[in-house]
């Protein structure tokens, strides 16, 4: 049977992206190291990032475009689609681990504030207000929990082939989480106190920064799902891109839960609160 | 292993793919979406970089050979310009040391131990076609390209006192925050995000793949023990790597951008990140040696033509360091001065390590015991590595004594340890896999005369070159010092010897390679007889380009 | 809180905040900054450099630093010292050494007695539960006996130091190391690596020798809380079998006894930048009616010397310290429930 490929598994040609996906990584690199080292690098550091980065994001339209393309030509059989499945659970899993980072950081300095000046002990450091949890940030707890029912909702009518439901769904979510980024954007420019400078500040915003970034890159996933709704591309059957966003925006809400919880109700606990 | 019958799988048949039609060039290289060329892209990369990181070994020996400054100033003129300074100079040790074991560890044991043989490997070994996400396997291997570029690229900017990033592998802040000015951090530390990336989308690939695309019949606990040893270094990967980018993405942000995690001044912690980098360091060490276990038992087996003894002990004494590996991390953190309960604790904690690496070299002994053994390059290779790989062990315990780690921390005895276990180990494992696997990889047989040759001019090598740096680290000769009192001259100097040899060891390798491209017998299917039982030995040499387009049934 | 502790973690502070722009300029600028901001007291750093009048002893061959082709541990001179070689020598090493020969010897007979021409058909053994399970229980059973005296060390090694012991602040520096004796109020002095010349000059081995020694007594209980004031550096005494790390904003703690005078020599042990392997530790170490003069001689007091002022309450304020002043992060650095 020398030829024909008699299993279910995905053959690939050969593709231009994982090249052009690296070549842009040195290229954001280089770029990224020359905006920080004007002095030392090559100039436009900044301009060289960018177009990195517009490489990365090319690279990134191209690739899922040949996966989606692959998924409408039938690739995707359902040993396929488990790879898939198994691929977007460990990719979320080194997700959480990177998150573990973040938060061994916070309690480091929560739990072990240093005797030593500029901390004595205390934590958040001397001189800073923290925001109020009970307000913005309880605020976005309720809009992201509520956006994790309204993307279940999305994939309950995709299931049951009501495709109105998975588009008022989406767009539910959707613009739930960008009421959240914006409510962070607002929170963070009125913030009482700065970045950086305190061990606590620099937790915090770093910690809910990259969750904030994570929220920026579900939302937009969730806009290609929508996108792809309209286009018809899901169906009750196959519809792996759909649970893929949406299990990446669970995952985003669960870290939410996390930050919430352990930083802006417990880390600011007995804390003076900014106007309260 | 196990027997494998030819049995047409009932899917829908694709016409679209010819099981030996290759693409051009161009496409074939660069935009592989083939296990085994990317396994070949990757062996090719690693032996490239393991060349320049050997490289610069040799220039710490050669530095080293005698007692006070005799090149460095000589070569900082080629990094820092004509009229480098003594600091300067200093400072390209730095440099030397810090490249030398990232390059070693990220771009030339883990490349060539996972990326290489895993891919060659681990597809077929397990009866499949290809790797779950042949694409993502290849933008695995190119980032690598990057990540290297970036960090060769880092010795020619300021880093300090001169160029390049002289902050040791382990990137310690503050010394590679406040004390490290220039962008050549940086780009180091871009450099192990972009690796890590890398090595992140691999275990993502590997673990898929080993759970979804076992041949028919293939249980988890059929499985070819390389297998076994890939599937938990793979996890290793997955959960440790994004912990170390949280940990250097802080080390970026307090470089540039004003937070303070590891700014004492400012009420951060220095230890902290200590902390995060051996939650992954620890693991990582494993990770460089685990598929080493998991080729030795390959070998052992197919030499002594016997099944592996205890396989499942053998498999489950990998997951239990795997899983130990991770609690275990803070010996490597004796001296930095932590309470006496912590330090008891990660004593006891690290010498539960010692018991299930006991059973894996008691399982080699006894899978060769009632053998019948051919000593065949690679099986020498083996051998040497469980004798080595002992040496290397038992100092481990050693160092796993927090008391006694207060002398020994950050001396040549640390030096001497983990070159036994990763130069003596993981790539004799290395050496062993290559000698094993060539044959099938080219279609060529080595020349055996060069390979026994090659074993035992590279293992006097390497133990006139390391055994002495235990007794230096006794003596009180502390690590990463271009210099030394001259009473440590006799070792050094007889270390520097063993370089040397080593080095010879290695070209000898390199003329067997020549030799065997130009001049090797054919190798046919299988030459290593009834041993070989395991599904590569099943296919041609080279193996067809797509293999198994009806899946192997085990039973 | 004693005042003069308050006085070097200010100074501690100070240090670090001199250092911290530090970054942004070119490092031979750096390194002349730290010089600058060094010093705690920056008049009594002066005069414990103008005025050394203090005839160090020479070394002697044998002790307290490597020997050429030695391939064993230096001589020992504090007792935990001697209790951790004790457990290395009579231990560790005959234990592993045993191990490693054991599995080369079991490799030999296997290569002999199972090679193709003497054992043709091999086996098909693949299993024997009895021998797997001894292979585990009896490497656990070596581990524990290799624990018991381990821990019993640590235990030791963190015995908290008395009321009395002689409490000597050690910072180390980009690349020097700075000495402080608080409770005879010596300031910090600093202590630079003797040139190559100057050291065979005066008898001493290369790149160990130091231009100010740290003194210390014989016999008494030494308590070191040591820190970095720029990057992490690590104090290293091969001969008293310490090492602990000074890092930036931590005050961490060692303490000894020494059991003879002598030099005893050591080194920086954690990569701290361009001269990390050219910043020696010095130890000259004395009897303590001589160090009594030593201290005179650098305008410091022995705590006996004037009971009413200064030594009546540093001793009381020394005992409430380590728990106020170390890094919370280790609450009770020296203290410890499991020991002995």
């Amino acid at each position: 049977m020398a030829g024909a490929k008699n299993h279910d598994y995905h053959i690939l040609p050969p593709s231009f992206w994982p090249l052009m996906g690296s070549m842009s990584a040195l290229v954001m690199a280089i770029g990224a190291v020359s905006w920080m080292h004007p002095d030392a690098m090559p100039a436009h550091g900044g301009t060289i990032f960018f177009l990195g980065v517009l490489g990365v994001l090319a690279t990134m339209f191209f690739w899922w475009g040949d996966v989606i393309k692959e998924a409408h030509a039938g690739d995707h059989t359902p040993v396929v689609q488990l790879h898939l499945r198994y691929g977007m659970i460990l990719f979320i899993a080194s997700e959480v681990m990177f998150f573990v980072g973040w938060f061994w950081a916070f309690f480091d300095f929560s739990l072990f504030p240093t005797a030593l000046p500029p901390i004595e002990g205390l934590f958040p450091s001397k001189g800073i207000e923290v925001m109020n949890a009970f307000e913005l940030p309880l605020l976005n707890t309720l809009i992201l929990l509520c956006s994790g029912t309204t993307v279940t909702w999305a994939h309950h009518s995709l299931i049951h082939g009501d495709r109105q439901g998975l588009k008022n769904g989406l767009w539910l979510t959707i613009i739930l989480g960008a009421i959240f980024s914006a409510v962070q954007a607002y929170e963070y420019a009125h913030a009482p106190f700065p970045f950086g400078e305190t061990p606590y500040s620099s937790a915090f915003y770093m910690a809910t920064g990259f969750h904030g970034f994570h929220v920026l890159v579900g939302t937009i996933f969730l806009i290609v799902c929508l996108v792809r709704a309209y286009r018809g591309d899901f169906t009750p059957r196959q519809h792996f891109g759909f649970e893929a966003a949406a299990w990446y925006w669970h995952f985003v809400d669960v870290v939410w839960l996390f930050l919430f919880v352990a930083i802006y109700v417990w880390g600011g606990w007995g804390a003076p609160v900014h106007g309260g | 292993m196990s027997t494998t019958t030819a049995d047409d799988f009932h899917g829908h048949a694709h016409d679209h793919h010819d099981a030996d039609h290759k693409p051009g060039f161009f496409a074939r290289w660069f935009m592989s979406t083939n296990h085994k060329d990317i396994g070949t892209l990757y062996l090719i990369f690693a032996i490239v970089a393991g060349v320049i990181g050997g490289t610069i070994s040799g220039l710490m020996r050669y530095e080293l050979r005698e007692p006070g400054i005799q090149f460095l100033q000589l070569w900082a003129q080629y990094s820092d310009g004509p009229g480098a300074t003594l600091d300067q100079a200093y400072h390209l040790w730095n440099v030397l040391i810090t490249a030398h074991g990232l390059i070693m560890v990220f771009f030339m044991v883990m490349p060539a131990i996972i990326g290489g043989f895993g891919n060659w490997f681990v597809p077929i070994m397990i009866g499949a076609p290809d790797m779950a996400f042949p694409r993502m396997n290849n933008i695995s291997f190119w980032l690598l390209i990057p990540a290297f570029l970036l960090l060769l690229g880092s010795t020619f900017v300021p880093g300090g006192a001169g160029n390049g990033a002289g902050t040791g592998w382990t990137v310690y802040a503050p010394l590679s925050t406040s004390g490290s000015a220039g962008p050549a951090v940086d780009m180091a530390i871009l450099s192990l995000h972009i690796a890590g990336a890398s090595s992140i989308l691999g275990a993502v690939n590997f673990i898929t793949t080993i759970f979804n695309m076992r041949a028919p019949g293939m249980t988890l606990h059929k499985m070819p023990l390389f297998v076994w040893s890939v599937l938990v270094t793979a996890f290793l990967l997955l959960l440790s790597l994004p912990v170390l980018a949280a940990a250097i993405t802080m080390l970026l942000t307090d470089r540039n951008f004003g937070t303070v995690f590891y700014d004492a001044a400012g009420g951060g912690d220095p230890v902290l990140y200590q902390h995060l980098f051996w939650f992954f360091g620890h693991p990582e060490v494993y990770i460089m040696i685990l598929p080493g276990f998991g080729i030795i038992s390959q070998i052992v087996s197919t030499f002594s033509r016997k099944p592996v003894f205890g396989y499942l002990g053998m498999a489950y004494a990998m997951v239990a360091i795997g899983v130990v590996g991770f609690i275990v991390w803070a010996h490597h953190m004796f001296t930095t001065g932590m309470t006496v309960n912590v330090k008891m604790y990660f004593t006891a904690a690290t010498m539960v390590i010692a018991v299930p690496t006991g059973v894996k070299i008691f399982s080699w002994i006894a899978t060769m015991w009632g053998g019948s053994m051919s000593f065949k390059t690679p099986m020498v290779w083996a051998l040497g590595f469980i004798f080595m790989f002992t040496v290397g062990g038992v100092t481990g315990v050693v160092l796993a004594n927090g008391g006694i780690d207060d002398n020994l921390h950050d001396t040549y005895y640390v030096v001497a340890h983990f070159h036994y276990v990763l130069s003596l180990g993981a790539v004799f494992s290395l050496f062993a896999g290559f000698y094993y696997w060539f044959p099938k990889m080219t279609g060529k047989m080595y020349s055996e005369f060069l390979g026994q040759l090659h074993f035992w001019v590279f293992f006097i090598g390497v133990n006139i070159l390391f055994f002495p740096m235990h007794f230096l680290g006794m003596s009180g000769m502390q690590r990463r010092v271009p210099d030394y009192t001259d009473a440590l001259a006799y070792w050094n100097g007889i270390a520097t010897h063993g370089y040397e040899i080593m080095a010879v060891g290695v070209l000898i390798w390199f003329v067997n390679i020549i030799y065997s491209f130009a001049a090797g017998k054919q190798a046919g299917d299988n030459p290593w007889g009834e041993g070989a039982t395991t599904l590569e030995w099943t296919l041609t040499s080279p193996p067809p380009y797509h293999q198994f387009e009806t899946l192997p049934v085990v039973d | 809180m004693n005042r003069r502790i308050n006085a070097f973690m200010m100074a501690m502070a100070l240090g670090l905040s001199a250092l911290a722009p530090s970054a942004a300029v070119a490092q031979a600028e750096a390194a002349n900054a730290a010089e600058q901001a060094a010093p705690a007291e920056p008049a009594a750093a002066a005069n414990a450099t103008a005025a050394p009048a203090w005839e160090y002893s020479k070394p002697v061959k044998n002790v307290g630093q490597p020997q050429e082709g030695e391939y064993s541990f230096q001589e020992q001179f504090t007792p935990t010292g001697h209790y951790a070689a004790w457990m290395h020598d009579y231990v560790l090493l005959p234990v592993i050494t045993v191990i490693s020969l054991f599995v080369l010897a079991l490799l030999l007979w296997v290569v002999v007695r199972y090679r193709r021409a003497a054992n043709p058909v091999a086996s098909r053994t693949s299993h024997n539960t009895f021998i797997e399970i001894i292979w585990t229980a009896v490497p656990v059973l070596i581990l524990i006996g290799i624990a018991i005296p381990s821990i019993d060390l640590l235990a030791k090694q963190f015995k908290p130091a008395p009321k009395d012991a002689l409490t000597v602040k050690v910072t180390g520096y980009q690349w020097y190391w700075g000495y402080e004796y608080p409770d005879n109020g010596i300031g910090e002095y600093v202590s630079n690596m003797l040139p190559a010349e100057k050291a065979l000059e005066r008898g001493e081995p290369r790149l160990l020798a130091a231009d100010n020694r740290l003194v210390l007594p014989v016999g008494v209980p030494i308590k070191l809380i040591i820190t970095g004031a720029d990057v992490i550096h690590s104090f290293s005494v091969p001969a008293f079998w310490v090492k602990e790390d000074a890092v930036p904003g931590r005050l961490n703690e060692k303490t000894f006894t020494i059991e003879k005078p002598g030099v005893y020599y050591g080194a920086c042990s954690e990569l701290c930048g361009a001269r990390h392997g050219f910043m020696p530790i010095a130890i000259e170490a004395m009897e303590p009616a001589k160090f009594a003069q030593w201290v005179k001689s650098q305008g410091g007091t022995m705590p006996g010397d004037k009971p009413a002022e200064a030594a009546a309450p540093a001793p009381a304020a020394e005992g409430a310290q380590p728990a106020a002043a170390t890094n919370a992060a280790e609450p009770a650095a020296p203290a410890n429930a499991t020991a002995s």
